[in-house]
């Protein structure tokens, strides 16, 4: 037990000395394995990690999933989803902003990463909020917020790498992020509804569309709509395994963008590259995550958590109430990535010995996360937007996202409340 | 950055991974597609398909080390850079460098060691019976030039580094 504490410690004190995460824990994995087994079986114990990650057919999931995203993003979707998704809400009192939320909830059902779809939606969402006169604070909430919404339905990167790490059904997890997902948003919408009732100047209402012009905006975007059901439809039905799936979606989304004359030779070699970069990143933090996991559970502290759980007489939701408060704080100063990476050794374990579902944790995980990227001081969806729109102060971001993390931490209430709400949809599944 | 800036070597180094990682990336999705509506609408799949997505991946995340390397998009904690003063910071950076180098370093001769195993053994993948050890070798060799980009970075700074972790979350 004190072996694996000791590695936390060095691990969070070498991470807040700025080196990268990755470095960080497999430096400790294997020094730690060294230090309780002897060099030599940690030399080879890494060897053998580094290259079961690199020859590993189902993590190919991984690149193509990014790849289906980056492609789609490229395409310049985003623009026909948010005119259909301002068709349909556009005339209701913050139109704009119920529109940028549920355009966020169609790209992130292609899309896995909040930060993408902050980003694509900042771009084609912002201009219009702004010539209306909506204030820089609400428009920046809505779309930090909703580009979260990229995270919880699936695709989700996050989901992916849970499910690597504990061994959980990918398919599963996406399937648990749905109702999760589209709730999000109606919480969201919820809260836009609050906030432009207080202040009705900053959001006017925008025209009515007819019908024809609704069906019209559709048009624009049934291609990709038909990508998502066969995609994520065929991962569900049992179809497709989710690596196959996604290599499905990346090569629709290929043809998507193809079609729409938006890939020239540059831009798909940008994309590409994109992709393997990120991929490259997220395998250094697998292989990192995995070298410290082995040392850990060859530790007693696995056990000696269990049993330590077991007796304390505490009652199983109160320690996850308990684990999701300490996310929530951690969220607002850590980067997300790390925060997950570094807490799933320590905090699984213990959610099975409990009996809980994994699939359940999972997509608290994923809400955790949702909440961390835009709880200030630090997330990456409130500092990619100011990146992206340096005229926004960093203030208006802050001040427009408050009022968004404390819809989402409802919504984690409810989703620890209500477990069903996560489980009923891939209870379903074969 | 703009591209007058590379050294040629350093633009070499770029253009290779790039091309190795991206066509990579690319071949495998190719693979994938075809695999899979093969299977399903024609009965017929392509043989080996696995192997080769596996021997693929290892193309795409080694190729694309020194790329994410050079651009510095590992995952780190900078929250706290405000906190100290700029000559400190750099010098904690060049510090790092110089650890990550060391560790990558370390990680290829490491391979490179395992490499020379599969060559005992001869090892080969199941079905195409291609034979392992020139991917193992190709891991080795990547992760050394990765810890050479550190050292690069080490010496030469970059005056300003990329968005940071990509789109990861």
């Amino acid at each position: 037990m004190t072996a694996a504490l000791l590695g936390f410690a060095v691990i969070f004190a070498l991470a807040l000395l700025r080196i990268p995460l990755a470095f960080a824990m497999g430096g400790v994995g294997i020094v730690g394995m060294a230090l309780t087994r002897g060099w030599d079986p940690a030399l080879a114990s890494t060897a053998q990690v580094v290259y079961e990650t690199g020859f590993a057919y189902t993590l190919s999931v991984i690149p193509l999933f990014i790849l289906m995203g980056n492609f789609v993003a490229r395409a310049g979707l985003a623009q026909e989803l948010f005119q259909a998704a301002y068709a349909f809400v556009g005339h209701k009192r913050g139109g704009l902003a119920h529109a940028t939320v549920v355009a966020c909830a169609g790209f992130g059902a292609i899309c896995g990463s909040s930060i993408a779809t902050a980003a694509t939606m900042g771009k084609v969402a912002y201009p219009s909020m702004k010539e209306l006169g909506y204030s820089d604070s609400l428009s920046m909430g809505v779309i930090a917020a909703g580009g979260t919404l990229g995270i919880m339905i699936p695709p989700s990167t996050i989901m992916v790498i849970y499910g690597i790490i504990t061994e959980t059904n990918i398919g599963k997890l996406f399937a648990a992020g749905v109702i999760p997902g589209l709730l999000s948003a109606v919480l969201m919408m919820g809260g836009i509804v609050l906030i432009t009732a207080r202040d009705p100047a900053h959001a006017p209402a925008g025209r009515h569309s007819s019908w024809t012009e609704r069906w019209q905006a559709l048009r624009g975007i049934w291609g990709v709509l038909l990508l998502v059901v066969v995609v994520l439809g065929g991962i569900y039905g049992g179809i497709f395994t989710a690596t196959e799936g996604a290599g499905f979606g990346a090569a629709g989304a290929f043809l998507f963008a193809l079609a729409r004359r938006r890939l020239t030779w540059a831009i798909l070699f940008e994309v590409l590259v994109e992709s393997a970069r990120t991929t490259a990143m997220l395998f250094t933090l697998l292989i990192a995550a995995t070298l410290f996991a082995n040392f850990v559970n060859f530790t007693s502290m696995p056990n000696d958590l269990k049993d330590l759980i077991t007796h304390s007489g505490l009652s199983p939701v109160m320690i996850i109430v308990a684990m999701m408060l300490v996310y929530v704080v951690l969220g607002t100063v850590m980067e997300e990535l790390t925060m997950v990476l570094l807490t799933i050794p320590l905090f699984f374990p213990i959610v099975t010995a409990l009996g809980f579902d994994p699939v359940w944790f999972g997509v608290l995980i994923v809400m955790v996360v949702q909440i961390g990227l835009i709880s200030p001081p630090v997330g990456m969806n409130m500092f990619v937007l100011n990146a992206l729109l340096p005229g926004v102060g960093l203030g208006a971001i802050y001040r427009g996202c408050w009022p968004f993390v404390l819809v989402l931490v409802v919504m984690l209430g409810l989703l620890i409340a209500f477990p069903q709400l996560s489980l009923w949809l891939p209870g379903l599944m074969k | 950055m703009p591209d007058g800036k590379y050294s040629p070597l350093k633009k070499m180094l770029v253009i290779a991974c790039s091309l190795l990682s991206g066509g990579a990336l690319f071949a495998i999705m190719a693979l994938t597609f075809l695999d899979v509506a093969g299977r399903k609408l024609l009965d017929n799949s392509i043989p080996g398909s696995l192997e080769l997505t596996e021997l693929l991946m290892v193309i795409v995340i080694f190729a694309a080390l020194p790329l994410v390397s050079m651009r510095g998009e590992h995952v780190l904690f900078d929250s706290f850079d405000n906190a100290i003063t700029p000559r400190l910071l750099a010098l904690q950076k060049a510090l790092i460098h110089l650890l990550i180098a060391a560790a990558l370093l370390a990680l290829g001769w490491l391979m490179w060691q395992t490499g020379s195993q599969f060559v005992e053994t001869g090892e080969t993948t199941a079905q195409l019976k291609l034979p392992k050890a020139p991917f193992i070798y190709g891991m080795a060799v990547l992760c050394a030039i990765s810890g050479l980009v550190h050292l690069y970075l080490m010496v030469r700074p970059p005056a300003e580094l990329a968005e940071g972790e990509g789109a990861a979350l």
